[in-house]
């Protein structure tokens, strides 16, 4: 493990888990909904670098990228972490130190399915001795969703031990959320969601909501605010 | 001769190996009339194409110049550069990349997005250089140009948009079916010099309006014109084209033309989108950098009547002596002018001024923003700028990368000799990523480079062109030492018995930086060491870095600080200090935890997708690093980063382990430490060399 640890005061994640609400866990899926340009990437690749440099492996999968682009997340939003933990000089160790935790796997041209998905991890597994405790899966195309295929997402990343954190776009008009469910297109396979937030846009800030834990459906202002473009935590606030 | 600067294109054409670039090109100058028969590539009657002219390119099928050779098409000023299409010519590719305005992708329809296709592509990203795609070898069999404008969007992440359909495919294809005028184009006579036009052939008619909307679909995302219009219906060739020029321009849609070079399919409309859609030299915005103001950001215009600035991008023998291809790219350059070396600040007169035909070149008086040409009797380094009356601006900085690799050259015999200094002396002027050196210890000549195919072609040309009949001893990677702490130094150098005796002491300490190579502090105070003797003691530290201890090759990332030291009126000199700061640092670098820096590759492999697996191991056993992976329909693609020292002999690996179906392209991507198994091999290796020397 690396020599420079950073303790990341400024993960979305770690808040979270101080405020009583740890990542989804092994099979589990943890479910990240905004509108579109809210900032769901970034908020996963939070959530990945707070993994990374916390030792665990990760898997960034991403249905809409290029493995370049994803790099380019990582990198841009890791640098604004040490800028602002003024740790800037251990940038090029910890950056060496994530890219042998972390494999980005992207699919274009519609190839991607389950089954592929399944294969992918496996040979990672089998030839490259790469098991991660971490899968992200982003750019996926909420309005084809159902529960099935949530339900077969999630027996894959169960198989290989690790936790799911998916992202959800939500619509910004059309059918809103109903009481007690999550919003569309969401409620269609909630009950398959594990853990849910919320990332909602107000005055150039971004407030962080979850909507559901376990089994049980909230609505709780974390009352964290992050920046827009990195989603990094500026303030988190207690009322 | 005076023309628009509007009407002004310089373009390259890109692709990858076999795609049919040469042919295309060809073909445009003989429509052009430039070239009066056409000839095949590596054709029968024994002729190569025009461009090609280096016999050693035609025979590997790659083409390392950037030679531009001008031309007329319909009232339009073209210049094409010879793109190179080999991502191991970093310079090159950059140099001539640089000069372009726009490119033409060219594609096989059968072949599709290949992996140079993808290299070349990304580099003219970078430059923002705008393009539209010729998707060519429709006569194929297997040709299917709709799947190669899918691969374009999906590989790519182009906005591809198909200006034409096809009319016919494999032995059918006969013409194309023009979106945006709506009518049929055929090509007739012995060389498809005669166009016919017609309406659009009853099978294709559906198809057709429906490629249309979706033209004017993509295309009115760059007009409101054409969105307004689209809605009232009253859509005109005009507004689609202008929309188009928009998209293109903004490096936000590539429209996609197709046809058959080798047939004499869609060559003339293509040039035609060269006219309507790709950049004159006054759309992109162009910054140079102002040497004497902290390389700071300056807007140049494509104005003739501002201060002259012109780069150097390629140099050519001719029979005349050096030709140096230059781009204007403000103000005018005229025979007789006065302007300077940016690199030097020295002055040259301009004597002759020429345009490069295909086949003859022409003199000219004076040359205007925006335009390309070559210049005799001017003695200087590719990527040179030159710059008239006014501040001392350059199109480029002057960091040259590091080279990665290198390999010893030995004459066979005295002739050779010659030839080879020759050789190696236009080379290095050619290309500063290229390099010579004597090592005093051995006395062979070294030379070094970016790669091992960059000194293949070298040395290749060495035997084609000058006749140097040369040995060469196996590629060495270029490591470079470095520290990783701050180490002190505290050293007298004395030798004072009888006679003249020397003296001298410093302190201080190293320190790594990143930013630079070398970086020398003087902070003594009080004059501990008089300020004649700073110099020397500069020199001393520098002269120690050119061989480090730990391997022996070069040290960079260091800072050396001098904080105190002493001297002695009669004993200290020049000498002195030299001799004691060499010391110091060799004391210091010791005590700074040095290690051993390598050069690593940024590799891609692609392949069928049940090689994935295959291609992990290829890249597992060479210490690689894998970053990512992508499936693209039945495809494979894998990034990774690999030492190069790991990477000799990978094409042929790569080849058995994937039955010959995947490909590689690679690139240097940084330096960076090695392994600790690595730097002890590395030093056991090196501590074997020196004492096998020690016993000589
Ligand atoms: N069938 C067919 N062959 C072509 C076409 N264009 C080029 N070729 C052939 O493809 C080969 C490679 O072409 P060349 O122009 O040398 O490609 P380059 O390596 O991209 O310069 C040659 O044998 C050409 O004759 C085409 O449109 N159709």
């Amino acid at each position: 493990m690396s020599e420079v640890m950073i303790n990341l005061r400024r993960s979305p994640r770690k808040l979270l888990e101080r405020d009583g609400h740890p990542g989804p866990g092994p099979g589990q899926l943890a479910l990240i909904l905004a509108r579109a340009g809210v900032g769901k990437t970034a908020f996963l690749v939070d959530v990945g670098l707070d993994a990374l440099l916390s030792g665990q492996k990760v898997l960034h999968v991403s249905l809409d990228s290029t493995v370049e682009r994803v790099r380019t997340w990582y990198d841009d939003i890791l640098m604004e972490m040490l800028r602002s933990e003024k740790k800037l000089e251990h940038a090029s160790a910890l950056e060496l130190e994530i890219e042998k935790r972390r494999h980005i796997h992207t699919y274009v041209g519609h190839s991607f399915s389950t089954e592929r998905l399944r294969d992918a991890i496996a040979l990672l597994r089998d030839v490259m001795h790469f098991e991660p405790a971490v899968i992200l899966l982003d750019d996926v195309n909420a309005d084809t969703l159902t529960a099935e295929k949530i339900e077969s997402v999630k027996a894959v990343v169960e198989e290989f031990g690790a936790e799911l954190w998916m992202a959800c776009q939500t619509f910004r008009e059309g059918p809103q959320a109903e009481a007690g469910h999550l919003p569309p297109p969401a409620d269609q396979f909630e009950d398959q969601v594990d853990l849910a937030f919320q990332l909602i846009s107000q005055d150039r800030k971004v407030r962080l909501h979850v909507l559901k834990d376990g089994s049980e459906m909230l609505d709780e202002d974390l009352h964290i605010l992050l920046d827009p473009k990195t989603q990094l935590v500026t303030v988190g606030y207690s009322t | 001769m005076s023309h628009e600067i509007q009407r002004v294109r310089n373009i390259g054409i890109s692709a990858h190996i076999d795609s049919g670039k040469t042919t295309l090109t060809e073909r445009i100058l003989f429509y052009a009339q430039k070239i009066h028969a056409i000839h095949d590539v590596k054709g029968k009657d024994g002729v190569g194409a025009t461009m090609d002219h280096m016999e050693l390119e035609r025979e590997r099928g790659i083409t390392i110049t950037s030679a531009s050779t001008y031309l007329e098409w319909k009232d339009y000023h073209l210049n094409v550069i010879d793109t190179p299409g080999h991502v191991d010519f970093t310079i090159e590719v950059e140099r001539a990349l640089r000069v372009l305005d726009g490119a033409i992708l060219v594609l096989c329809a059968v072949a599709g997005v290949q992996s140079q296709s993808i290299t070349v592509d990304r580099q003219m990203r970078r430059y923002n250089v705008p393009r539209i795609a010729f998707i060519n070898k429709c006569d194929r069999t297997g040709a299917n140009p709709q799947r190669v404008a899918r691969a374009l969007r999906d590989k790519l992440n182009h906005n591809a948009v198909l200006m034409q359909l096809p009319i016919g495919l494999e032995v059918d294809h006969e013409g194309v079916v023009d979106l945006v005028e709506m009518k049929a184009i055929y090509f007739r006579g012995d060389n498809g010099e005669t166009i016919e036009e017609g309406p659009i052939p009853a099978d294709l008619q559906v198809e057709a309006e429906a490629a249309r909307a979706t033209l004017i679909d993509a295309a009115s995302m760059f007009s409101d014109d054409l969105l307004e219009a689209a809605l009232e219906e009253t859509v005109t060739p005009e507004l689609i084209r202008e929309a188009v020029r928009n998209g293109v321009l903004s490096l936000e849609m590539t429209p996609v033309f197709v046809g058959s070079a080798y047939k004499n399919k869609g060559v003339q409309p293509l040039l035609d989108a060269v006219n309507a859609y790709l950049p004159s030299p006054l759309d992109p915005p162009i910054e140079a950098l102002d040497l004497e103001n902290d390389n700071a950001a300056v807007s140049l215009e494509s104005d003739p009547s501002k201060q002259t600035v012109v780069y150097a991008f390629k140099l050519e023998d001719g029979r005349y002596g050096q030709l140096t291809f230059v781009r204007v790219y403000q103000g005018t350059l005229a025979k007789g002018d006065t302007v300077y070396r940016a690199s030097t600040g020295k002055k040259i007169k301009i004597g002759r001024l020429v345009r490069i035909h295909a086949d003859d070149m022409e003199d000219i008086p004076r040359a205007e923003a925006g335009d390309i040409v070559g210049l005799f009797g001017i003695d200087c380094h590719s990527g040179e700028t030159f710059f008239g009356d006014g501040p001392r601006l350059a199109m480029t900085s002057m960091h040259v990368p590091a080279a990665v690799i290198s390999l010893s050259v030995t004459p066979v015999d005295s002739k050779a000799q010659n030839n080879m200094s020759k050789a190696l002396q236009r080379f290095t002027k050619e290309d500063p990523t290229f390099r010579v050196r004597l090592d005093p210890e051995s006395g062979e000549t070294i030379v070094s480079g970016m790669g091992e195919l960059h000194l293949e072609i070298y040395v290749e040309r060495m035997k084609r062109e000058y006749k140097a009949e040369v040995e060469t001893g196996a590629p060495q990677v270029a490591y470079r030492e470095a520290i990783s702490q701050r180490g002190e130094f505290n050293y007298v150098h004395k030798k004072q018995t009888g006679g003249s005796g020397q003296y001298a002491k410093v302190v201080g300490y190293l320190e790594p930086i990143d930013e630079a190579e070398y970086e020398f502090i003087d902070k003594i105070k009080g004059g501990n060491i008089p300020t004649e003797y700073i110099p020397a003691c500069d020199k001393g530290f520098q002269a120690a870095m050119e061989k480090g201890r730990m391997i022996g090759f070069p040290v960079v990332g260091i800072r050396a600080v001098l904080l105190d030291g002493n001297s002695h009126a009669v004993d200290s000199s020049d000498m002195a200090f030299m001799v004691a700061a060499r010391s110091a640092f060799r004391q210091a670098f010791t005590k700074a935890r040095p290690r051993i820096l390598e050069p690593v590759m940024k590799v891609e492999v692609e392949g069928p997708g049940e090689f994935q697996g295959a291609i992990y191991r290829t890249l597992m056993q060479r210490r690689g690093n894998v970053l990512g992976s992508t499936e693209d329909g039945g495809f494979a693609r894998v990034e990774a980063e690999v030492p190069l020292a790991e990477m000799f002999g990978y094409s042929t690996d790569l080849r058995s382990e994937t039955q010959g179906k995947a490909e590689f392209t690679m690139e240097f991507a940084k330096y960076a430490p090695a392994p600790s198994e690595v730097t002890k091999e590395l030093r056991e290796k090196y501590s074997g060399q020196v004492a096998e020397e020690d016993e000589k």
